[in-house]
Formats: structure tokens, sequence, C-alpha cells
């Protein structure tokens, strides 16, 4: 793994793309030219520590020196970094975790995505040869909360599932995961890769034990340093011998790996 | 003109006050991409225990209004046998001071790890935690009694001539008496403080932040607490105070010298700014130079009276 990298990064480009969902492109040439898709940058917001800690923000597709970020306005650390304008600098350390590995094999994905947890299966689907089967699933709450632009949506064939059945599946993520892997050939052996909010994932990982379908899942959780000393992001292994470290460890694993038990996502 | 940053605690120089806070920094390799040992005196690591130790359930940190933090790690660590074998080698000996930090539920516990580590070749010695307030026992168990303090120490002292700070807990209104009950045993340094225990809760869910309930409050709020702590101990011992607690720049590291520190640690600080130790010197040189000093030493303890 290459060590992480403390970069000030440019905002080329900031928009709100949907209320409170911002998409912001930063020039940062040289996390930009070493990501892989899944790891995550660490952001600075405040210059006075107020708040204090940086966020982790996965890294959307990279373009030439530029990478992605997507992020939803939730608290003042977000608010911050979204009043940032072209030209400003973004103080960045990264790339950070590990990539999502895909073994190399001719079996179908399925990216099961929601809300911003869209956002690293968008760096893969860039990172992945075209010829590797995909099919990508993404939730969201309503029509005004869509994370990616009308061309990646299209460009990708997404599936969508929405809570108010205002786009696609009217239902939530894990019912069209069911639906989708129900209509595959039955020898197909989809890999599950999943991102998003706390019960979409929770119950991705029953349904996929239940249905014996192996699957990946990235994990967002409160951090502190991002590198692994202060150990603040620990997730339960799932045998109950201890714990993984989202930052260091992760934020991707084996779903089997890691216990979603109550508490444990934000 | 270049401000002497050199500072003697206890016959042990030290290139400059800056420190790590123990359990920001792990045991100093992590950051190795991203920090230049250059400014720092020495770096302290997360505390070691005999046996190794989980941690606590998760979350573990959250943040508080007006730049304050709250963690509960639970000094998760592998244990001082898995230490020696496998992470030794990580510890940055040829790059500056390092201190290892000792946890221990018992007396005999902090002596048992201490012993094992004598062993490695290198290392300036030890911090005593005896305040940690994410733990059932030891901790500030020990920490807030002066008789406990006082065997901890002396013990400890039987077995090593290197440098052993005492990392003490704010939550006690007389500093002197754990002070005195530290230095008088043969501590080197005191390390003030400790965090606090703070919690946060969210109303919508009716759930505290941390899955510990409670944890150790650090980071811009602590300073003023941990400011009186370090002047009430300065004054009431001879031996050098390490001061930790809310340092993001260089004027909370004249203050604390001006309060009676040596050593100045540096914690969360590290997690949003890793960079901040060569900038933090920096910011103490400027001041210097406004203020005609050249040397670091000669602010220690310059308080003037109100």
């Amino acid at each position: 793994m290459i060590p992480p990298i403390a970069e000030i990064g440019r905002v080329k480009r900031a928009e709100e793309i949907s209320p409170g969902l911002w998409d912001m492109a930063i020039a940062a040439p040289r996390i930009s030219t070493v990501t892989q898709a899944g790891q995550f940058a660490h952001v600075r917001v405040s210059e006075d520590f107020n708040p204090f800690l940086r966020r982790p923000l996965s890294i959307g597709p990279i373009s030439g020196d530029d990478l992605r970020l997507i992020f939803h306005v939730r608290g003042e650390g977000t608010r911050l970094l979204a009043a940032k304008r072209p030209g400003d600098a973004v103080d960045l350390i990264g790339p950070l975790g590990h990539k999502i590995d895909v073994p190399a094999a001719n079996n179908p994905l399925i990216f099961l995505t929601g809300g911003i947890g869209v956002v690293p299966l968008l760096t893969l689907d860039t990172q992945l040869p075209t010829s590797r089967k995909r099919i990508f699933i993404l939730g969201v709450r309503s029509t005004r909360t869509i994370p990616v632009t009308l061309e990646e949506a299209v460009e990708r064939k997404i599936l969508w599932a929405s809570d108010d059945g205002s786009l696609g599946f009217h239902g939530n993520t894990v019912q069209l995961l069911q639906k989708v892997i129900d209509e595959l050939d039955p020898n197909a052996k989809p890999l599950v890769i999943a991102c998003g909010p706390g019960p979409m994932l929770k119950g991705m990982k029953q349904f996929c034990e239940k249905r014996s379908i192996p699957a990946l899942v990235s994990l967002e959780v409160p951090m502190g340093c991002g590198v692994g000393a202060c150990q603040s992001c620990a997730v339960p292994k799932s045998d109950g011998s201890g714990y993984y470290l989202v930052c260091k460890d992760g934020p991707v694993f084996d779903a089997k790996d890691v216990s979603l038990e109550p508490g444990v996502l934000p | 003109m270049n401000i002497d940053h050199n500072i003697t605690m206890n016959g042990m120089e030290f290139r400059t006050p800056l420190l790590t806070g123990s359990g920001t920094f792990g045991y100093g390799d992590e950051f190795l991409s991203l920090i230049d040992y250059d400014p720092f005196g020495g770096v302290v690591t997360k505390s070691l225990s005999v046996k190794p130790r989980k941690g606590n359930p998760p979350p573990r940190i959250c943040e508080t209004p007006g730049g304050g933090v709250i963690n509960s790690i639970g000094l998760a660590n592998p244990g001082v046998d898995v230490f020696l074998e496998e992470k030794r080698h990580v510890l940055p000996i040829d790059k500056t001071r390092v201190f290892l930090s000792i946890f221990g539920e018992t007396v005999e516990e902090f002596v048992t790890v201490l012993t094992k580590l004598e062993d490695i070749e290198g290392i300036s010695g030890y911090e005593l935690n005896l305040s940690c307030p994410n733990v059932k026992q030891g901790g500030i168990a020990i920490g807030g009694d002066a008789g406990a303090i006082a065997q901890t120490v002396r013990e400890c002292r039987a077995i090593t001539d290197k440098f052993i700070a005492v990392k003490l807990t704010p939550h006690h209104t007389q500093v002197a008496p754990l002070a005195e009950a530290a230095a008088k045993n043969g501590a080197s340094a005191l390390t003030m403080i400790n965090t606090l225990v703070g919690m946060m809760i969210d109303v919508e869910s009716r759930k505290p932040l941390l899955g510990t309930v409670t944890g150790g409050y650090s980071g811009l709020p602590l300073k003023p607490v941990a400011l009186a702590k370090v002047w009430q101990a300065s004054k009431a011992v001879d031996i050098p105070i390490w001061a930790s607690g809310g340092i993001v720049n260089g004027t909370d590291c004249i203050e604390f010298l001006l309060a009676g520190a040596s050593g100045l640690q540096l914690g969360s600080v590290l997690f949003t700014d890793p960079y901040s130790p060569g900038r933090i010197l920096k910011e103490m040189d400027q001041y210097c130079l406004r203020h005609g000093v050249i040397s670091f030493r000669e602010l220690i303890g310059a308080l003037e009276k109100p």
C-alpha cells in the first residue's frame, strides 16, 4: 500500500447538485494519480480546529489531476467544506485505506449503493474493464436527492430504488437486490459490493448470508487520525475476537468478517 | 537569529520541548510518511499493558461544539509481549527520543510491563498512565489515590534508571498531594493532564454518542483546565511538567511554558494537522523574536503576577 500523501488541493468546480448535496472537483495531482477505487481522503474542514476533526470522504472518479468528492451537508464541518469555491485550497491526506479488491473472474458484480454511498462504486466503475458485467443499483430517498449526474446514470444503466417510489423501484435497495439476483442465471455466482446507509448494509449482509452470496462492504464510521494511530474507527470482528479499524483494515471488508450490530454504523 | 529550543529536564536534554501525547500517535510508525520528526524532542507511545486489550465498543469518538473531541478507545493495544515481538522495531528511536507509555490495572502490572520493556535498547524512558478515564480498573482508580501513586512510582523507579513521567488526572481539586506523591518517589516529570470525563447525547435518538456513554474529553476547550493544573503542579513540585491539553498553536505552547511547563505534548491536534509541530515551533519563534527572548528556557514559569 502506498503511504498516505499530504497535499493541498485546489477546488476546480463546486456544484450543489441537489439541496445540500455537493459535487466538488479538486485538483490534487499527487493523490489523484495513485488513488484506487474504495480509498478515501481525510479532508480538513476548519483552519481553526472548530470543528476539530478531518472528515473522511470517499474519493470519487479521477479525471486527470482531479479527484471528485460528493458529500451531504450534515453539520458544521461539511457546511464549511461546501462553502469552498473554485480556487480555494483544500487540505487533504490520502489516499487512505484499502482499495476494493475485485477478484479477476467473469462472474457478474452487483453494485449496491445508497445515497452518497454511490461514490466509491462510481470510481470502481471507471477503473474496471468494460467487459466485466456489472449491475448498478442506487437507492435514493426521492428524486430530490440524486447524487449522480444524468449522464453518469444513463452511461451506467443505473437501476433506481426510491423510498417514495418517485424513481424506479418503489422500495428499498435490498428488495431490489433480491429481485435482481432472482432474475440472474442460477449459476451466475454474483459478487455484491455495497456502500450506503447502515440499515441498507445490515439488510444486505443478512440477505447475502442467507443466500450464501459473497459480498464486500465499504463502511463509514466516526474517525480520528485516519492512519491507524488513534484506533477510533473500530468495527467489531464477527467472530468476537476484537475489532478492525476502518481506516487501516478497511474501509472495504468482506461482509461476513464484520459485525454490523446496533451502534456500529451511524 | 536562531531561538534556542533546547530544554534540559532532570538531566536529560531535549532538542525541543515538543512531545506527542500518548494514544494519539500509535507507536510512532503510522504517521511516518506525513510527519517530520525533527521538531519533536520526543514521542510518547500508545499505552502498553500486560495483556492485550481489545478496546471499547464503538462508536469510540465524537466531536463537541467549540472544537472539542471525546474519545473512548479503552487502551486498545496488543499487550507487551506481542508488542516486543512484532512492533518494537517500528519505534522511531533513530529519529527522536522515545518514551513508552505503560498502563496497569494494578501496581504489579505496571512493574511487569516496565520490567519487560527494559529489554529495548535506545528508548529514553516511560510515561506511567495513571489517569485513563476509559477503563474500569486502574487508570483514575490508582491515579486518584496519592498512596497508590507513590507505591507505583516507587516500585517502577526501583527497576529502572530511565526517565519516568507520571501522567495525572485533572479530576482532583487538589493537585499538590498527587504531584508530590509522584515527585517524592522518583518521578522524573509529571504529565498534566489526561482527558476530562465527558459525554454527548443525540437528542433525536436519545442515545449517547459513544459506545461507553462517557469518554475522555480533549481539544480546544481543555486548555484552560490544563493550564490551571500545570500551574498548580509547578508550584507544588520541582520536577519538570509536561503539559497536555488543547495545544494547537504556538501561543498555546507559550502559555503553558509561562505557567511552568517544560515539555509540551501535542495530542488530538496531530489527527487534524500532522504538520503542526514545525508550524508551532515557528509560531513560538515569532513570539520570542517579538519579545526579545533568545531561549525557550527563559519562558518556563515566567508568568507575571496579575
